[in-house]
């Protein structure tokens, strides 16, 4: 492998539902002003920029990134944006960290975000289907992740409940973050009883819809000192992908992940992920994808996701935590959402974690993904 | 610690016309990510990731890559969307082979501007507030940089149109490019106005295509490759997105990226045997043959057509442009004259420069340099 990479600053914004006071680029700038400051760096310590966002149509500005570069004083370095739907932060950070590791630069910023309410978010999505033979029954991404859903109900027997538990697990951590915007405590009865949207989704299976910024900043070894004695290090990282037209694509075991996860476990040394991390990040965007990635990461065997959630194992309290900042179901800016992902495991392993720190955690597991559910990929961090 | 060097193995691309009405995106796509393996030895099986480089706005299409992956030849390997010209895919692949993680990449970029209003893609990339509403574009950029250009050099709209028939006749020569009418210089100067004082045919031409790219660690390049170009030395910088505070009369971000790329190549200057430059105009090309270091300011055109350093043999980005894919064309051409110089006029050329450029008025820059 090539040079390690490190975690040296992290800053979000303060996510809501709706932010009239600035502008995409003012957004921008918030989460890069407090990454740079938690690194104690300026931008002219930075060599190189990644800025990531969902897709254009989601906030109508054509390559923002030749935009937001002025506000973060960006400009005359090497600046490119990388996007891939939900998972564009983690795309992009993962851009970021080949800089780093290919010797390209010392110091790459990363900053993921999304404005989600100046768009028509699933009509921007409905955009993704073939303009020839999907978009007639296009709706969006929620037609789409129920058949998923379906699907594991019909061969799993898995239930609504063990989702709904996921919600609520989700939702009531999401309280004690400090940059969440939903931060309402459910049953299980409730997102049982919440009204459905596209069965067997219901409200409260779905996150918000946010706008929010995230950004990190990645260091060489060589550098890392100057920002922090104890840096989240990247042990493995990867993104990989599943032909949507590919016949034999299975909508029970999230194949890239098992792929992408193979490979990092590889480069990272883990051999019992179950064991071994002692914290979990994952991109939820509906409830029952979380289970899905407890088999496809091998947090549990193939089939028994419902028995983890049920097993109170990936609560606070249990042996591996999922999501203890309430993952997207606090808030949601869909691009941004692969950085925060990081943001709150690199916290964990560095100690300094805002809404729930795990006692002692040394070991982290980050999933970040988009598409149709066909872009997945993890990442494993450690201090 | 040593980074491992990357090698161009092999590319591809296809014709480039105005419109390929006949063929979607996928078939573009397609078609140059299986011919690029002709004679390498190599197949897909044998690649480690994919980047690729295209537009949504252009695509009409919220993540087009997704709809795009199959084609890519990317099912179940790593893939990555810059969506940026796609120098800077190359960029994001030449990294990850230095890394020591991958030793084979594929990169793609493609367009199809023909279904798609370019205007609107220009101006949808201009400060939405402010410069939107009046309806500020990359055409306004481009005829504010060559009044300035003109004002400042002494060039003449003749000389600049003596150099768009150069490039068209050059990219008809290399039957690469579809042309229906060969325009000389009047016919260059007598076209419609684009924004004054360029015509048309002053700027660059969208046209449909696709061109891939294959990389691979300098090993893997030396077994499979006969005479492989290296990536030396990659630079990159973006400027101010508001035209008006930008140096005027330069391309300050390309010179910032050509300086990187030569310091990472050694190069004490820019004495290469060729140049594939891109440029959104005429003026926008000898801006940035200036901005390389190819020639002082306000003296490109000579350069430009009868330089030590021949550039754009290609034809270059004038008469055909597909608009995200143009530097990584300028990559695939300038690895091909330095690989196989028999084709174009023999010699043996060392040493070349491939320049790519994004947003309105070339505000975002990428040099590479190239060694076999």
């Amino acid at each position: 492998m090539g040079r390690h990479v490190g975690i040296v600053g992290v800053g979000q914004t303060h996510h809501s539902r709706r932010r009239t006071d600035v502008s995409q680029a003012g957004l921008v700038r918030e989460a890069v002003d407090r990454a740079l400051a938690d690194a104690k760096l300026s931008m002219e310590d930075i060599d190189t920029v990644v800025v990531a966002t969902g897709p254009v149509l989601f906030a109508a500005v054509n390559q923002p990134e030749k935009w937001v570069v002025d506000a973060i004083g960006a400009q005359g370095k090497s600046v490119v944006r990388l996007t891939s739907g939900g998972g564009a932060g983690f795309a992009g950070a993962l851009a970021g960290y080949y800089q780093v590791a290919g010797g390209f630069s010392e110091r790459t910023l990363v900053v993921a975000y999304d404005k989600l309410s100046e768009g028509q978010l699933q009509y921007s999505i409905s955009t993704l289907y073939d303009p020839f033979w999907g978009r007639e029954f296009a709706v969006g991404i929620m037609g789409f992740s129920a058949a998923y859903w379906r699907a594991r109900m019909d061969v799993l027997g898995h239930t609504e409940e063990a989702a709904a538990m996921v919600a609520a697990k989700n939702r009531k951590n999401a309280i004690a973050n400090p940059y969440a915007h939903v931060k309402k405590e459910v049953t299980v009865d409730d997102v049982l009883n919440s009204k459905p949207l596209c069965w067997p989704i219901k409200l409260l299976d779905v996150p918000p819809i946010s706008d929010g910024a995230a950004a990190i900043v990645l260091s060489s070894e060589k550098m890392a000192h100057h920002s922090t004695s104890r840096p989240a290090w990247i042990r493995g990282m990867a993104y990989c992908c599943e032909a949507d037209n590919a016949p034999e694509r299975s909508l029970m075991l999230s194949e890239p992940l098992a792929l992408a996860s193979r490979q990092v476990y590889r480069a990272a040394g883990i051999t019992n992920p179950r064991r071994q991390f002692d914290v979990v990040e994952v991109q939820e965007p509906y409830s029952c994808f979380e289970l899905n990635y407890y088999e496809s990461l091998g947090l549990c065997p193939p089939g028994q996701a419902a028995d983890l959630i049920a097993s109170g194992a990936t609560q606070l309290d249990g042996d591996i935590p999922v999501n203890p900042s309430g993952g997207c179901m606090g808030a949601n800016p869909i691009g941004a959402v692969g950085v925060i992902r990081l943001i709150e495991a690199a916290t964990q392993v560095m100690g300094k974690n805002e809404s729930h720190q795990i006692k002692d955690a040394k070991t982290a597991l980050v999933q970040s993904g988009g598409g149709w559910a066909n872009l997945r990929g993890c990442a494993v961090l450690s201090a | 610690m040593g980074l491992s060097k990357v090698g161009v193995v092999a590319t591809a691309q296809t014709e480039f016309r105005p419109s390929w009405n006949n063929a979607q995106h996928i078939d573009l796509i397609s078609s140059v990510v299986t011919s690029v393996f002709k004679g390498s030895g190599l197949t897909i099986d044998d690649v480690d990731f994919i980047i690729d480089s295209g537009s949504d706005v252009l695509d009409g299409r919220s993540i087009s890559n997704c709809g795009f992956l199959g084609a890519l030849g990317a099912h179940h390997k790593e893939e990555a969307r810059v969506e940026e010209d796609g120098l800077w895919a190359a960029l994001y692949g030449v990294n990850k082979i230095r890394s020591g993680s991958a030793s084979v990449g594929l990169i793609v970029a493609y367009s199809k501007p023909s279904e798609s209003n370019v205007d609107l893609y220009w101006n949808a990339q201009v400060e939405p507030f402010y410069q939107r509403p009046v309806g500020f574009g990359q055409r306004a950029a481009n005829g504010i940089q060559a009044q300035r250009y003109l004002a400042d050099s002494g060039v003449s709209t003749r000389n600049l149109a003596d150099l768009v028939a150069g490039r068209w006749a050059a990219a008809a020569a290399s039957g690469k490019v579809v042309i229906d009418d060969l325009p000389d210089a009047d016919a260059v100067l007598s076209a419609r106005e684009g924004a004054a004082p360029l015509t048309d045919l002053m700027f660059a031409r969208p046209v449909d295509g696709a061109v891939a790219i294959l990389v691979a660690r300098e090993d893997i390049a030396r077994r499979t490759s006969r005479n492989p170009a290296f990536i030396t030395g990659m630079g990159t910088s973006m400027d101010t997105h508001s035209v008006a505070a930008r140096e005027a009369g330069t391309l300050s971000s390309a010179a910032k990226a050509a300086a990187m790329a030569y310091r990472n190549a050694g190069w004490t200057s820019p004495d290469a045997d060729l140049a594939e430059v891109s440029g959104s105009s005429v003026v926008g090309e000898l801006l940035a043959i200036e901005a390389l270091g190819l020639a002082q300011a306000g003296k490109g055109l000579t350069a430009a057509r009868d330089g030590k350093v021949a550039i754009n043999r290609s034809g270059g980005a004038l008469p055909a442009d597909p608009i995200m894919a143009t530097g990584l064309v300028r990559l695939a051409e300038a690895s091909r004259q330095l690989s196989q110089p028999e084709l174009f006029g023999g010699g043996t050329p060392s040493r070349a420069i491939v320049h790519g450029a994004g947003g309105v008025g070339m505000q975002n820059n990428c040099v590479f340099t190239l060694e076999v």
